[in-house]
């Protein structure tokens, strides 16, 4: 009996080893088949990224896609992403691209994601399989010496969509110059119908930015060229009469977002659209499937933001945008790279498309977005952001940082300074970055 | 000096205390140096790039090149400290005066009033986001009866004042208990004396209650103004520094986890915080506790 006892003890012993074995030997195999992966809150591509992690686990078994988001790209984002560099928590970031760099490239005149690019955080793509079927002056948004450091999943265009119901209503036509489009303001405002939404709250003077971009794209560029390039090199400054010209046509414009703009959440703006609150909706193309969704029976249209008087001036503003980037510190890089191919490959990178409107950056493709078909000829083309807005630097000079700028901008509106006064600000502070 | 303690005791009362002073260094004391260490360098946090020491290179850029920002949140931070700690304290106060009377519901109120300490700051922030949402929120609507309206969160004007008035809310209900604990070790007989002689309500609170919860005082202010001067995530969430609630603590934040990767500065910047926040506390702690030995 005591043998018996001692037998059976061993034997469950035993077992539970075995068990114990069993449990534990797939486990590590199957480490380093995860994949980590962090982007922000865009939700039509969150819903989209979210149902491709599950087609990528079905096609590769035994894999596993940890998806996390955060809402804010601004503010909890750049948390979750400085925690991934430096505590390796994810295998997949999601980034916006790195170019345009600045001339001098130091700790004082880069962005996070320009300092983590050229201190060789991110893994390069060069030869990864898929690089060959992508536009390489899309993918040139985030290169630096050479090297490809992140797969960019296409450009968004920036202009003005607006509600074909309300232009019939007042009987007008999508402007082409820039006084034809304060005047199709004034006649709106004159019916009390809010002509331009844009929300700021929850983002910040940021999102002026569908007003300064196309207008420093379509008043100052055509003056001076590339102007990241002319303003580090001199050829232009902050005081440039072209840009004391933007600003006074930003004000001008800003005259006519709906009240209170400063306090109404960002989110807010493809549902208040969508609802006919205003006329016309400022905003990038990638908030155009929320505006379906928030009213399928829409009737929109879209023009570039008119900011010339010269109609051949005014075009599309090509923004890059989500751009994913394999960190150097990723425990399990093989698998991200995997997932990087799945992605790019045509049925699946299509499904993204079409999800989210962006218009893409493969060379090759059928798609059938919202946005291609409410932006119809303009889907996909325009004048690049890259050459438009200079490189801000993350610290340093107070008023030339990206906050601070944009802060600027929006004190200018609200009359404490005046379109000179703000335009000294920058090139004084854009003196001191330079030394 | 000699202690209760002696032999096997003070042994055992000496590894009783071991893990909490353990913890306590390790994330209190490390964290605190580390900061100071890395205010003297360039460390930008990526891995494999060595932090190398530049001397007082931040605190130079913070205070001269940053200039208009430190000056700017160093103001919003005075602002929104000092408003805080006046009118909590005397919010808590007139509420805990109110909570020492017998009236129907008095229990129901006093769990209202201390509900806010049990709500995390998001959903604090959140929750009074959606109420001062411009377009459309409670606030704004009633705002319109009389045909006004406000950005709230995004104006100039209103942000501060707001934002003060949410920190207050969330944190009124625990002042408030303190100032009750205290008003209910005064002494009964104190008031029949005083009522016997014939003083009202003012001059008994005036003359006996306020004297005698002096303690009360002192932890109240000391927690409200050290509180105050340190806090960035109601902030952030209501208003991410912007419209003049910028903040330190913000500021801070945002230089080291927002448009910049200069975790040195952000470090110089905290520093400044720190040193802000030590003397206040220190002349705050000498005056009050002072008061209560000349009122005790």
């Amino acid at each position: 009996m005591k043998k018996n006892t001692k037998i059976t003890g061993a034997i469950a012993v035993a077992l539970t080893m075995a068990t114990g074995l069993t449990i534990t030997a797939p486990a590590l195999a199957s480490s380093q088949n995860v994949v980590n992966l962090i982007t922000w809150v865009n939700p039509p591509a969150v819903a989209v990224l979210k149902k491709i992690n599950t087609e990528f686990e079905k096609a590769n078994p035994g894999y596993t896609v940890n998806y996390q988001t955060t809402a804010d790209v601004t503010g909890g984002y750049a948390t979750m992403q400085q925690t991934a560099v430096q505590g390796g928590s994810a295998d997949i970031m999601g980034t916006f691209p790195i170019q345009p760099l600045p001339t001098t490239t130091n700790q004082n005149s880069l962005s996070p994601t320009q300092l983590w690019a050229v201190n060789n955080v991110f893994t390069p793509l060069n030869g990864q399989p898929w690089i060959k079927d992508f536009n390489s002056s899309v993918l040139a948004n985030d290169q630096y010496k050479g090297k490809y450091y992140g797969l960019v999943s296409g450009v968004y265009q920036d202009g003005v969509f607006y509600n074909k119901a309300i232009f019939a209503k007042y009987h007008l036509t999508p402007p082409k110059t820039f006084n034809q489009f304060m005047q199709i303001a004034k006649v709106l405002s004159s019916h009390h119908v809010v002509p331009f939404f844009d929300g700021l709250q929850n983002v910040g003077p940021l999102y002026l930015q569908f007003i300064t971009y196309p207008l420093m794209q379509e008043v100052w560029l055509p003056k001076v060229g590339n102007i990241n390039t002319a303003l580090w090199t001199g050829k232009t400054k902050w005081t440039d009469p072209a840009f004391i010209t933007v600003m006074q046509r930003e004000k001008e414009v800003m005259k006519y977002l709906e009240p209170n703009f400063t306090g109404v959440p960002w989110q807010q703006m493809p549902g208040a659209f969508a609802n006919g609150k205003a006329a016309m909706l400022l905003d990038g193309s990638w908030d155009l499937p929320s505006v379906v969704q928030a009213n399928p029976h829409i009737n929109m249209g879209y023009f570039p933001f008119p900011g010339s008087n010269n109609p051949k001036l005014n075009q599309s503003l090509l923004q890059p945008d989500l751009t994913f980037v394999v960190l150097n510190n990723s425990p399990h890089k093989a698998a991200a790279l995997k997932w990087l191919n799945f992605f790019a490959s045509p049925k699946i990178y299509a499904q993204y498309v079409n999800a989210t409107g962006i218009s893409p950056s493969r060379n090759v493709g059928t798609y059938n977005s919202v946005s291609s078909r409410t932006l119809g000829s303009w889907f996909g083309k325009g004048v690049s952001l890259a050459t438009i807005f200079p490189a801000l630097p993350g610290s340093g000079s107070y008023y030339v940082q990206p906050k601070n700028w944009w802060q600027l901008q929006l004190e200018m509106y609200q009359g404490k300074y005046t379109p000179q006064q703000v335009a000294q600000m920058y090139q004084n502070a854009w003196n001191q970055i330079q030394k | 000096m000699s202690s209760i303690y002696r032999g096997r005791d003070r042994i055992q009362m000496r590894i009783g205390m071991a893990p909490g002073l353990l913890v306590y260094f390790l994330f209190g004391i490390v964290p605190s140096v580390a900061t100071a260490v890395i205010s003297l360098t360039n460390y930008s946090g990526i891995p494999g790039i060595p932090a190398q020491f530049i001397g007082l290179t931040n605190y130079v850029q913070a205070f001269i090149l940053d200039s208009a920002g430190l000056t700017g949140s160093i103001r919003d931070t005075l602002v929104f400290a000092v408003s805080v700690t006046v009118f909590q304290n005397l919010f808590a106060l007139g509420l805990a005066h109110l909570f020492t009377k017998k009236y129907p519901g008095r229990a129901v109120f006093r769990s209202l009033v201390f509900m806010p300490a049990s709500l995390g700051v998001t959903v604090i922030g959140l929750t009074w986001a959606l109420i001062f949402n411009p377009s459309g929120g409670p606030a704004a609507n009633f705002l319109s009866l009389w045909g006004g309206n406000s950005a709230f969160f995004g104006s100039n004007s209103l942000a501060m004042p707001l934002v003060i008035f949410v920190q207050i809310w969330a944190n009124l209900g625990f002042t408030t208990i303190v100032y009750l604990a205290g008003m209910n070790t005064v002494p009964e007989e104190l008031y029949e004396a005083a009522k016997l002689d014939g003083a009202n309500g003012w001059r008994i609170f005036r003359n006996i209650t306020f004297p005698m919860i002096a303690p009360s005082t002192t932890v109240n202010v000391l927690l409200a103004a050290v509180g105050s001067l340190n806090t960035y995530d109601l902030i952030y969430v209501l208003t991410d520094g912007l419209y003049h609630t910028n903040t330190l603590g913000m500021y801070m934040f945002n230089t080291a986890f927002q448009g910049s990767s200069n975790l040195g500065l952000a470090a110089a910047i905290n520093m400044v915080e720190f040193a802000i926040t030590l003397i206040v506390a220190l002349v705050l702690q000498k005056v009050l506790r002072k008061r209560e030995e000349v009122l005790g």
